[in-house]
């Protein structure tokens, strides 16, 4: 479905130093600098996958997704999804693909969404009785039937994100790339969301990458976890997998009945977490001392509560956003 | 063949709707595209004549009289609202914002889904000039002069090139966007030049004749002065017009072609 080998991207800019004569200066002169956003990337992707691509800001995933989509060309290396290269931007692979950007409407803003899916009909050449069948399908599941006709400008923005996600399934895609598709919504907007996707990817087995930072999305819908960080593949395996990036480790948390010092010597060698009050605290274990520490702290301190669990994946990304060395 | 003829015919057609219904979304500004450029006709050009003309000794400058010369600017404001309804300025922040990024994806080219854009605010303007112009024959049908058929078909069909000429210019400065931060100067250099040219702000009549002859040479005079006579039923060389015209379309929409070509290697569709 996606197969690509040794992909950079790399983009030129000029630095300009604050201030009025920096300004004046730059009409004669400019630093350039090039830089690669994702540099000698290799991935295949299968299809069915739903696959999510991690990293912090301006790692580069949003840039794969770019040259995934055919909106920008590579710098170098091959890539070919369903069989085309995307930068070619042929109709037949413009036809099998969708993109959905959370951080950018994709409907006309002046007009009912209604008629942006009339639009895409045509750009989709779908038949009207299909088309008809597909838009009540998609109301449905989706709840939208209630805002179909208001302009896409008065939409909140969860209403907005159901109607963006109707106009990139109207074609059956093959191939969908969502960027952030719950980024600013409430919890229970993120939560349809990310039900709707998991149905719809039972139901149709479309391929999806995904791209988030909200690890929630993430542990909901993908079985593949590929990890960026600065432009390069960090990691690329199972979700369950990814947990041992940091080791064999458990994370417990601990509820004490009072304030703990958080300056203890024992809390400082397990990357501990506290709460604003000091009462609780989380505490990432390697396996071999589990019984040891979680034993020493139930003697010595008022514990009234405990748990343990694998490492949250939220928690493996912080670590290794903090500290990219770790998977160097 | 049909079949695929009717599919792209209903790409188009569908977004000529779009743009259609965007228009008329805001209410204001259509009235504004109704009555403004008569305003402007009104308020600016009548008065500028007027006053020279009542500065002027004889009834006449170089041959028009005072109701010749506002008969040549209210043909000319005609020629103006069928041939420069569109800009190219939200293409050029579309495409410096990133949002053209839409119209990558889908399976339709970026210059189609503008050239049906360019066709839709065209037939608006077609329905706003033939109000005008009734409601003008009505009042002052002494300037408009005599109705002509052949004259005015020739001249709407004339305007209507002008405007596709306007088209891709406007298109092609829009694209200057992957290059450069602001583009309107541009448009608007071109723009300047072209009212002075053109014959757009006084009749080339005015004009030394070594200049009227190298301005043959240019798209300038089909863009006002040419059009305007034809409304006017005095110029006769249609096909020469016509040919003119089509000629400077191809080299424009070649360039237009040509920088897309080349700016969209420049593309980043930044904020994505």
């Amino acid at each position: 479905m996606i197969k690509a080998t040794g992909l950079t991207k790399r983009f030129k800019n000029y630095k300009k130093p604050p201030g009025f004569f920096a300004s004046l200066k730059s009409l004669f002169y400019r630093h350039y600098e090039t830089n690669d956003a994702v540099s000698s990337f290799d991935v295949q992707i299968e299809p069915g996958e739903i696959v999510g691509l991690l990293g912090p800001n301006g790692a580069g995933k949003t840039t794969l997704m770019k040259m995934f989509t055919g909106i920008i060309t590579p710098s170098e290396g091959q890539l070919e999804v369903l069989g085309y290269v995307p930068a070619k931007r042929d109709r037949l692979f413009r036809k099998q693909i969708a993109l959905v950007m959370g951080q950018k409407s994709q409907l006309w803003w002046d007009i009912p969404a209604m008629d942006s899916f009339q639009l895409l009909q045509r750009y989709y050449e779908i038949e009207n009785a299909a088309f008809q069948t597909r838009i009540s399908e998609l109301a449905h599941l989706l709840e939208a039937e209630d805002f179909l006709h208001v302009h896409v400008r008065k939409l909140s923005l969860g209403e907005r994100m159901k109607v963006e996600l109707m106009a990139c399934l109207l074609h059956e895609p093959k191939l969908i790339f969502l960027d952030e598709p719950t980024i600013g919504l409430d919890l229970i907007a993120q939560k349809n969301i990310r039900d709707f996707l998991r149905q719809y990817h039972q139901q149709t087995r479309t391929t999806i990458v995904l791209t988030s930072h909200y690890m929630a999305d993430v542990e909901a819908l993908c079985a593949r976890i590929i990890l960026i960080l600065d432009g390069k593949k960090g990691f690329d395996g199972p979700i369950g997998e990814f947990e041992t990036l940091l080791g064999h480790e458990k994370n417990v948390s601990f509820l004490f009945s009072q304030q703990q010092d958080p300056t203890d010597s024992l809390w400082q060698k397990y990357d501990a977490q506290w709460n604003i009050d000091y009462t609780e605290v989380d505490l990432r274990l390697p396996e071999e001392k589990l019984r040891e520490v979680c034993a020493n702290i139930l003697q010595h301190y008022p514990v009234t509560e405990f748990s343990t669990e694998k490492m949250p994946i939220e928690r493996v990304m912080k670590t290794v956003m903090s500290n990219p060395k770790l998977i160097k | 063949m049909m079949t695929a003829i009717r599919i792209e015919f209903l790409k188009w057609f569908q977004t000529m709707k779009v743009t259609w219904s965007e228009v008329f979304v805001y209410r204001f500004n259509f009235l504004l595209m109704v009555i403004g450029p008569m305003l402007v006709l009104f308020f600016i050009k009548y008065n500028v004549w007027s006053s020279i003309y009542q500065g002027a000794s004889g009834q006449e400058i170089n041959g028009y009289t005072f109701e010749e010369m506002v008969s040549y600017h209210l043909w000319f404001m005609i020629v103006s609202m069928l041939s420069m309804a569109y800009s190219g300025q939200d293409l050029a922040e579309d495409i410096r914002l990133g949002r053209i990024s839409s119209y990558l994806i889908y399976p339709i080219n970026f210059w189609q889904f503008n050239t049906a854009r360019f066709l839709s605010i065209e037939c608006i303007q077609v329905g706003i000039v033939l109000i005008t112009l009734s409601t003008t024959y009505l009042g002052f049908s002494h300037i408009l002069g005599e109705f002509n058929p052949s004259a005015f078909f020739a001249g709407f069909a004339i305007s209507f090139l002008v405007g596709v000429f306007w088209f891709t210019i406007q298109y092609t400065t829009g694209l200057l966007a992957f290059w450069f931060e602001e583009t309107w100067t541009f448009r608007v250099l071109f723009q300047i030049i072209a009212h002075f040219l053109s014959g757009a702000i006084i009749p080339l009549d005015f004009y030394p004749s070594w200049l009227v002859a190298i301005l043959d040479y240019s798209p300038f005079p089909t863009l006002a002065y040419v059009p305007v006579k034809i409304f006017l039923g005095s110029y006769t060389e249609l096909w020469k017009a016509a040919f003119t015209l089509l000629f400077w379309i191809i080299i424009s929409a070649g360039i237009a072609a040509w920088v897309w070509k080349r700016g969209l290697k420049l593309y980043t569709a930044a904020g994505m």
